[in-house]
């Protein structure tokens, strides 16, 4: 661990068509990039939702993942944090370590 | 930059539901965000005047009130039943015959709010800037709205000298300023959110728009078109826009309802206990249900009808020479009705893109279409080839002089001065061809001749081998099969996408295919047709139980829904073996053609008594509004076998999709359909809905007043907002409805505990079927009773009965 570089892992699950103004927020805050995975399955507040649609990816869950420097992440934290207070979705943050810090500042 | 403000503006504009461009019409629900609410709380129905006048008139019947009132409320099968004027009325009578005589639920409309001088202002400059002249677009636009617009307000004589001063010195950033704006307007931060609110209510058609564009373009977003709107009220010191207030309902109490109810069904005067008894019923349904259970009731009686028309034989065991697969549009129900007649055609339904979502590309065309539902997004480019390479030069040089030729004209008009010359020298040409087309509207089609021998035929081949990997061939080619239900392969089998042709009409999109993202759909077809005859695929198919016949053959088709023809696309891929039976088709269809166009005709306004070849040169009328009907009517969707339906005149109103539960045992098939195809018909009933009711506040009003901001949409005249939905022509004649305004009412043929789970698993069904934005009525078998789905999950729908189809 002493080789790699701490950040801050954030990931986003909401329904895709709540999916681009978080992606705008991200790349807004100073990540250099997310991985989106489109048809996220499981149980939660709402009730159980379906994977992956075959021909409607609008009303299927999304997870948005992004890596970002620790100082700039509280911004982007606080911002989901507002856009999900009464809406659908959930924000998981947790340290996390990388090998390429230059991907990632 | 400042996430928080990117932030407020994103929730303050939750509920804002996209608008697609013209150029592709999207029909969407525009209450959509408020699904997850109940329809009641959307308070958006006819007026109560109008379900009085249905009910006199029987098109509500006492019967269907009460169910509805049933279907709404189930608590009232057992609240018991009181005594009034000597006889018995159950609990849900006298909820029923509360909406009849008493009006609790009308709701007062606030008067509509004070014009806005920065609405005008915002509307030019936003339509200055997405639809840019050619010669004259706005300073650093390609730097976006945000600096345009700084840099031109600072000239803009349309404000007054102290504004522009003010504007001067403004932040650089559309986010810095925004949150300059709110800062000054609201400096405990409390009330951020409800002043973007506000603000985004006074363009609704040009936010909607906006917010489409933000997400599938770029070039523009919601926070700097809020900046602009704040800002611009700072530098003119006009004060932020007073709320709109909500409609109010009316206050009665319970008891009041009861006093004014009781009077009304008996003479004599009731007793405490029978007031008591009497209150405790009706506040079981509160005011705020009154009106949507009067739509409830409206649409239970064509419920009760379409189910009773259901076809009595649900098997089939002829051999058909054709198998005709076409749209689940509700127009394509007349075709296939017509040309069932022909008991060597069946025909199946399927959402017009034939499960194939393509970017396309026509052969060297300069752009491409998104053909594909607009619940996903394109990653398959297909194009055209061709191995006529000299007859393709030929094309291409004859498509490009014609290209040169337009842009030469336009750049004429476009240019200052030039505009006059064009008129002395080409003026008399365009006269006295706009004479022709205005008097004589089919000589367009001599035009068009013309143009066809100028420009060679160049017969070409879709490209799903480079867009498509095998797999993902054989896997479309599955689901298609699995989808539709395509037990059996007859020799022929035509995939028919569809179009409309009609001039002069800015909402030519919205009669074109919804599945196809407001296109033609013959790419679709031609691609599915490839992916159909592939032997590769069909080696695949076989080895997962899915074998198509060495002689069955697909061929892609295209279904003019103006016309009705049917033209018949790559013959030259067609083997010889199949010549004949494709030529019976095409004559059968041409009658079928006949019969449909004349059958429309008596719903067409103005058409009554005109010819064939007339009510078809609508088509190249530029001043008929009316070329068609659309989707006007549509009131069902059917999920099942063809049995269900076949030989019953549905008239054009139910989208209709093939399914066969034993072709799907895994139930995929079915959340397929229930998930794309039937929530894309939810979405377009829901804009004809809205369009119908509220036609000034959900619909485009009148046609005939509307210009083009580019593609992008219309405006009313000169100015004011962008407008979204429907227009008029689409929904009414003058004040007649065309359209009767029903949620969509759902039928499927599957087993129950399946399209339980579908939903269950589902959010999208689950908001649109437990909130009432749809009602679902559901079958095992054909042999087994109906079932309504409702608040406590199935019951058995006893207005229904018993089916006996089949015994």
């Amino acid at each position: 661990m002493e080789a790699l570089t701490k950040m801050t892992r954030i990931e986003i699950v909401i329904p895709g068509r709540d999916a681009p103004p978080i992606r705008e927020l991200i790349t807004s805050a100073g990540s250099t990039g997310y991985t989106a995975v489109s048809g996220v399955s499981g149980l939660g507040h709402h009730g159980q939702h379906s994977g992956a649609l075959l021909f409607n990816e609008y009303d299927t869950l999304t997870m948005l993942i992004t890596v970002l420097p620790t100082e700039k992440a509280p911004a982007l934290i606080g911002a989901v944090r507002q856009l999900l207070e009464d809406g659908p979705g959930v924000m998981f943050v947790a340290d996390t370590y990388v090998s390429r810090p230059e991907y990632f500042a | 930059m400042s996430l928080g403000v990117r932030a407020a503006v994103t929730r303050a504009t939750r509920t804002v539901v996209p608008m697609w461009p013209l150029s592709s019409f999207i029909a969407v629900n525009p209450l959509g965000a408020h699904e997850s609410e109940d329809f009641a709380i959307s308070g958006v129905t006819r007026p109560r005047n109008a379900y009085l006048a249905d009910y006199a008139s029987g098109r509500i019947s006492g019967a269907d009130l009460v169910a509805a009132v049933l279907h709404r409320v189930p608590e009232l099968a057992g609240a018991g039943n009181v005594t009034l004027g000597g006889r018995v009325w159950t609990a849900a009578e006298l909820v029923a015959s509360e909406l009849v005589h008493a009006d609790h639920h009308g709701r007062t409309t606030p008067p509509p709010p004070s014009p806005d001088p920065v609405d005008e202002l915002v509307s030019i400059w936003i339509a200055a800037y997405l639809d840019p002249h050619p010669l004259w677009e706005m300073p650093d636009r390609d730097q976006g709205l945000w600096a345009a617009w700084t840099t031109m307000t600072r000239y803009d004589p349309r404000l007054p000298k102290m504004a522009r001063k003010r504007l001067r010195d403004i932040p650089r950033t559309a986010d810095e300023a925004l949150a300059q704006a709110l800062a000054r307007l609201d400096p405990s931060g409390s009330r951020t959110e409800a002043i973007l609110r506000q603000e985004a209510l006074g363009l609704p058609g040009w936010v909607a728009h906006i917010k489409w564009r933000a997400e599938h373009v770029g070039d523009i977003n919601l926070t700097s078109y809020l900046a602009i709107r704040l800002t611009l009220r700072w530098a003119l010191d006009l004060p932020l826009p007073l709320a709109v207030k909500k409609p109010e309902l009316g206050s009665a109490t319970v008891w009041e309802r009861a006093g004014t109810i009781i009077p009304a069904l008996a003479e004599d005067s009731a007793s405490p206990d029978t007031l008591a008894r009497v209150a405790r019923i009706l506040t079981l349904h509160p005011p705020h249900l009154h009106a949507s259970t009067w739509q409830s009731a409206y649409e239970e009686h064509y419920r009760l009808q379409l189910v009773a028309t259901l076809s009595p034989t649900t098997t089939r065991d002829l051999q058909s020479a054709v198998q005709l697969v076409m749209c689940i549009d509700p127009r394509s129900e007349g075709m296939r009705r017509h040309l069932e007649a022909d008991l060597e055609i069946e025909t199946y339904g399927f959402a017009g893109f034939f499960g194939v979502p393509i970017r396309f590309a026509s052969y060297q065309a300069r752009g491409t279409i998104d053909s594909l539902p607009a619940l996903i997004a394109p990653r398959h480019a297909v194009t055209e080839t061709t191995n006529d390479l000299p007859r393709a030069r030929r094309r291409t040089n004859a498509l490009r002089f014609r290209d040169a030729l337009a842009a030469g004209v336009h750049a004429s008009e476009t240019t200052p001065a030039a505009p006059f010359a064009l008129a002395e020298t080409l003026g008399w040409f365009f006269g006295a061809g706009a004479l022709l087309r205005t008097l004589w509207p089919g000589t367009i089609r001599a035009r068009e001749r013309l143009h066809r021998q100028a420009t060679p035929a160049l017969s070409t081949e879709v490209t799903i081998a480079d867009a498509f990997t095998l797999e993902e061939r054989a896997s479309l080619a599955e689901t298609a099969i699995r989808m539709m239900g395509l037990d059996r392969f007859a020799p022929l089998v035509v995939l028919a996408g569809h179009g409309s042709s009609s001039a002069n009409n800015l909402y030519q999109s919205a009669l074109d295919c919804g599945a196809c993202g407001g296109n033609p759909g013959a790419a679709n077809a031609r691609a599915a047709t490839a992916i159909f005859n592939d032997p590769q695929v069909r080696r695949i198919l076989a080895g997962r139980g899915l074998a198509i016949p060495e002689t069955t053959v697909f061929v892609a088709a295209e279904h003019n829904t103006v016309s009705d023809r049917i033209d018949i696309l790559d013959r030259h891929l067609l083997p010889e073996s199949h010549i004949d039976v494709l030529n019976e088709f095409i004559g059968t269809q041409r009658i079928a053609a006949d019969l449909l166009v004349r059958e429309r005709s008596s719903e067409l306004p103005g058409a009554s008594g005109h010819s064939l070849a007339r009510l078809r040169r609508r088509a190249h009328d530029w001043a008929e509004v009316y070329p068609e009907l659309g989707l006007a009517g549509n009131a069902a969707m059917i999920i099942g076998p063809r049995a269900m339906t076949r030989g019953v005149n549905l008239e054009r109103r139910v989208f209709l999709h093939s399914y066969v539960p034993e072709l799907d045992p895994d139930g995929s098939a079915l959340e397929t359909i229930m998930t794309a195809p039937l929530v894309v018909a939810q979405w377009i009933n829901h804009q004809y809905y809205f369009s119908t009711v509220d036609q000034n506040r959900w619909g485009a009003g009148t046609k005939t007043i509307h210009n083009a901001i580019g593609t992008i949409g219309v405006l009313a005249g000169h100015g004011g907002d962008l407008k979204s939905g429907l227009p008029l022509q689409s929904v009414a004649v003058g004040n007649t409805n065309l359209h009767e305004p029903m949620r969509l009412t759902v039928l499927i043929q599957a087993p129950l505990d399946r399209i339980g789970t579908i939903i269950s698993r589902n959010q999208v069904l689950r908001d649109l079927f437990d909130n009432n934005w749809i009602a679902l009525t559901a079958r095992d078998s054909q042999h087994s009773p109906w079932h309504r789905y409702g608040t406590y999950g199935w019951h058995t729908d006893t207005e229904l009965g018993q089916t006996t189809e089949g015994d």
